[in-house]
């Protein structure tokens, strides 16, 4: 016995939410160039919000991807997304201030092969196969450029390789202490993978509502934010570090409060401490 | 390397022991939460006209999610020990926030769930929400600071080039998959269909039909866990803590030997055992069990 | 419109669409032969398609039940295909990294090992839960007779159920692939590490002689190898559709599907993991 999976018509159409995303993700994060600009790191929080862009998208396209049934379930389609992007994203850092576009250009290209490799050569024949994939690996990409953004200051490879060690009471800088010489992508990693699916996972079933769905993938990508906040104490300024974290709970909250009341209106009843209310029939 | 062996040793046991706790508490919080495999029963239950009682936490399988956690609360303890931060503090702050963080996707998770099942009147219980969110936090917070603290021992008391963050991911996706792998049958079939005849496979047709009323009245997850914590949790634990020993010990002691070889071989020693202690239980069952009988016409 | 999901993936082998793919391969080693001649960057990306294959073929051999399996229903672990391989081949991988400094065999040795024993300990415990903790014997659906120790299987698989625990033959199976997945994955890290970014990464980052880049090296390889290895193990979840019994299991020959598709997914990827540092 499997469980059923209702397609249901209606809500924001999904090209819509694709732009949105793409577009929105892009431009926050190259709202972190900023920081350059002013010298500072305070607008790092910007590229956090790119991330969340891009982590409501793809909620929406592993939708789109798993109402056709590909049999193995949500969750490895996020590890697909971020295996891929991943690989794309640090391509990207190479190109200066191109990172951005071209990390969407990489990813597309992989996620292209990718889509065709499962689609064809595995012969899943779905017919959103290809296009959902792609989508996914970019997205992947965008995802974790806007927490690395977030983390480190910037999106570039200088950026995020070199951090600062005190030794001896003069700060040096050291590649250890950096946001990859500490290996921090491999949790942006797993923020985001599990932050794409959870959105749908967690919805799924016969009452499923869209907008539940993409609230959900806002309060996930806020939480996420959260902790990179968290963890950029070590790369950014103090003051830096303390505008993400106010940003991203504030944002947390408000998505999640928002979530708990549209669960509210969906739910079959809300009830406290009572027994088990049996339908009629059993 | 580790040039004190006997410190190696003594460190290689301390590790084992973390991640026989970390197993044990990885374990009993999956089910209490009723994540993985056995909640596909959790989900449809509602779906044949069982209406229940049990905790819906739908985030992933334990792979994946033991996979963030550690990695979070490794790469949160990464991050305050490059500033400097005292291990511990570093060490329990990483794992007290990404407890909030589970917390929180636990609660979401139940919620999504139970509200795409309006259709089948299967209600949202706040005391649900309530009572098992935090008792699910709890054990977590014992899984995630024991698997942290035991690849901090691995990164800086026994040299392994690996970052934090890094090891947390491998060890909590590692985790994750023995615990989900010893404890899940044990949950699903034992406890979860309690009321199926016992030594044998749930047949098909009882899907959905999980045991809803129990011993004290109607059941919760709670009484999963306390069920689940009797065994399934410890050969979890036991499982997860001979992994992480055996991998150590095999490393810390025989490396030096043949250029590194004399790890490979003892290794390959420890599979030939496992195998034959596996071939003998599956003999044993055979032989006690005997195989399935149709019963006699009453 | 309600739709069930499925096991979508057909049987066959598209010929057209192989035949694409290979020759996407073959074109990525020779832009790579052109680039880099045969140095041993050229050789890095050949040792990562075959890490890559060696993943997706390992794969294979890991019996999987799903959320059969966890009622004893279907004979497996009950866990996700994808994450039990990618905790054996990560576990494996944490010890072939540990020795890579002895060599690349003595690594990919190590690390194949260490995902080996992580298999064997914890099918070992799920044998152990079946038989002592509920009492039930372990017996394949697929096949009538073990074909490695010619056990009977059908009067011990209980009724109404496609079988339940490991059966020897999905034992060795797990071990198997636990084997080659730790192979692959340690021998991803290792050409990555030590042939790649060690040689090239100073230049890159435009760091002086002096400057310790190791640690960006060790993360950029190990998050390439996870990444790769999550990837592979995912594709080949998709070649046998969810569960499979182990190497018994008719689905079993769908493996050169998975070989090829792995292979030029490592080869897409590896050339781009190359390209970060020497392009």
């Amino acid at each position: 016995m499997t469980v059923k999976i209702e397609v249901i018509a209606g809500g924001i159409p999904h090209d819509q939410l694709m732009i949105a995303g793409l577009v929105g993700s892009l431009v926050c994060i190259y709202l972190t160039y900023l920081n350059a600009m002013t010298n500072s790191f305070v607008f790092s929080f910007f590229g956090g919000l790119g991330a969340v862009c891009a982590l409501i998208w793809g909620s929406n396209t592993i939708k789109v991807l798993c109402s056709y049934g590909i049999g193995t379930g949500v969750p490895s389609a996020g590890m697909l997304a971020l295996g891929s992007g991943v690989i794309a994203m640090l391509l990207a850092t190479r190109y200066g201030i191109w990172a951005p576009i071209m990390a969407v250009v990489l990813a597309a290209i992989i996620g292209a092969i990718l889509g065709y490799l499962a689609n064809n050569v595995l012969m899943m024949k779905i017919p959103v196969m290809i296009r959902s994939i792609t989508e996914m690996a970019v997205i992947g990409a965008l995802s974790l450029m806007g927490f690395s953004a977030m983390a480190a200051g910037s999106f570039d490879f200088a950026a995020i390789s070199t951090g600062t060690q005190t030794f001896l009471g003069m700060t040096v800088t050291s590649y250890g202490n950096s946001y990859m010489g500490l290996t921090i992508i491999a949790v942006s990693f797993f923020l985001a993978a599990i932050a794409i699916q959870h959105p749908f996972n967690a919805t799924l079933g016969p009452s499923w509502k869209q907008d539940r769905m993409l609230w959900l993938a806002g309060e996930c990508g806020f939480l996420s934010m959260i902790t990179v906040a968290v963890m950029s104490l070590a790369f950014l300024s103090l003051n830096a570090a303390l505008v993400s974290l106010g940003i991203s709970i504030i944002l947390w909250a408000y998505t999640y409060s928002q979530y708990i009341t549209l669960s509210k209106r969906d739910a079959a009843s809300w009830l406290d401490s009572k027994p088990i209310v049996e339908p009629e029939g059993h | 390397m580790v040039e004190n062996i006997v410190l190696g040793i003594g460190l290689t046991a301390m590790a084992g022991a973390l991640a026989t706790v970390a197993g044990a508490a990885e374990d009993t919080e999956s089910d209490i939460g009723s994540q993985g495999d056995p909640n596909s029963q959790v989900q449809l239950a509602p779906q044949m006209g069982y209406v229940h009682r049990i905790f819906n936490k739908a985030i992933a399988g334990e792979p994946p999610a033991y996979g963030l956690w550690v990695a979070l609360g490794a790469g949160i303890t990464g991050a305050l020990l490059a500033m400097g931060v005292n291990a511990i503090l570093a060490l329990i702050i990483g794992t007290v926030l990404t407890t909030l963080v589970q917390g929180v996707y636990a609660t979401t998770a139940y919620l999504g769930r139970i509200a795409s099942l309006a259709k089948f009147g299967q209600p949202v219980y706040i005391d649900i929400l309530k009572s098992m969110t935090t008792v699910t936090m709890a054990h977590a917070f014992v899984a995630i600071f024991t698997t942290v603290a035991m690849c901090y021992l691995m990164n800086a008391a026994l040299g392994h080039p690996f970052p934090l963050a890094l090891l947390g991911v491998v060890w909590g996706i590692a985790l994750g998959a023995a615990g989900s792998a010893t404890g899940n049958p044990y949950y699903g079939k034992e406890r979860q269909y309690q009321n199926q005849k016992f030594g044998a496979g749930v047949p098909v047709a009882a899907s959905g039909n999980i045991v809803r009323y129990a011993e004290a009245g109607e059941r919760n997850s709670l009484d999963n866990g306390w069920f689940t914590s009797k065994l399934g949790g410890p050969a979890s634990g036991i499982c997860f803590g001979l992994i992480v020993f055996l991998e150590l010990w095999r490393t810390v002691l025989f490396e030096p030997f043949l250029h590194g070889w004399g790890a490979i071989i003892v290794g390959f020693i420890i599979v030939l055992v496992f195998t034959i202690m596996d071939r003998y239980i599956e003999v044993w069952a055979r032989r006690t069990y005997g195989p399935y009988v149709k019963e006699a016409a009453a | 419109m309600s739709v069930t999901p499925k096991p979508a993936g057909g049987v066959g082998m598209d010929m057209t669409a192989m035949g694409l793919a290979i020759l996407l391969m073959l074109a990525i080693i020779g832009v790579a032969w052109y680039m880099f001649g045969l140095s041993l960057i050229f050789y890095a990306l050949i040792a990562i398609i075959i890490g890559g294959a060696l993943i997706g073929f390992g794969v294979h051999f890991v019996p999987v039940g799903g959320a059969p399996a966890a009622m004893g229903q279907a004979p497996g672990i009950a866990t996700g295909v994808a994450m039990l391989a990618g905790g054996a081949g990560l576990a494996g991988l944490f010890g072939g990294a540990w020795a890579a400094d002895l060599g690349i065999v003595v690594a990919c040795a190590g690390g194949a090992i260490g995902g080996a024993l992580m298999m064997a300990i914890t099918c070992m415990f799920v044998n152990v839960i079946y038989v002592y903790g509920m009492g039930i014997p372990s017996a394949s659906g697929k096949a009538k007779v073990d074909p490695l120790t010619g056990d009977t299987q059908t009067e011990y698989k209980s009724q109404g159920t496609e079988g339940h625990g490991l059966p020897f033959i999905s034992f060795v199976g797990g071990i198997v692939g636990g084997f080659l997945g730790g192979l692959g994955g340690t021998l991803i890290y290792y050409v990555l590490l030590k042939w790649v970014y060690v040689e090239k990464l100073a230049h890159a980052l435009g760091a002086g002689p002096l400057a310790n880049v190791t640690p960006i090296a060790i993360s950029l390889a190990g998050i390439f190898a996870i990444g790769l290895f999550l990837v592979n193990a995912v594709l080949a979840a998709y070649n046998i559709t969810g569960t499979i019994e182990g190497p018994h299991d008719p689905k079993f020959a769908r493996w050169p599907r998975a070989v090829v598709a792995t292979a030029v997914a490592s080869a897409v990827c590896g050339i781009v993991a190359i390209a970060i540092v020497a392009v």
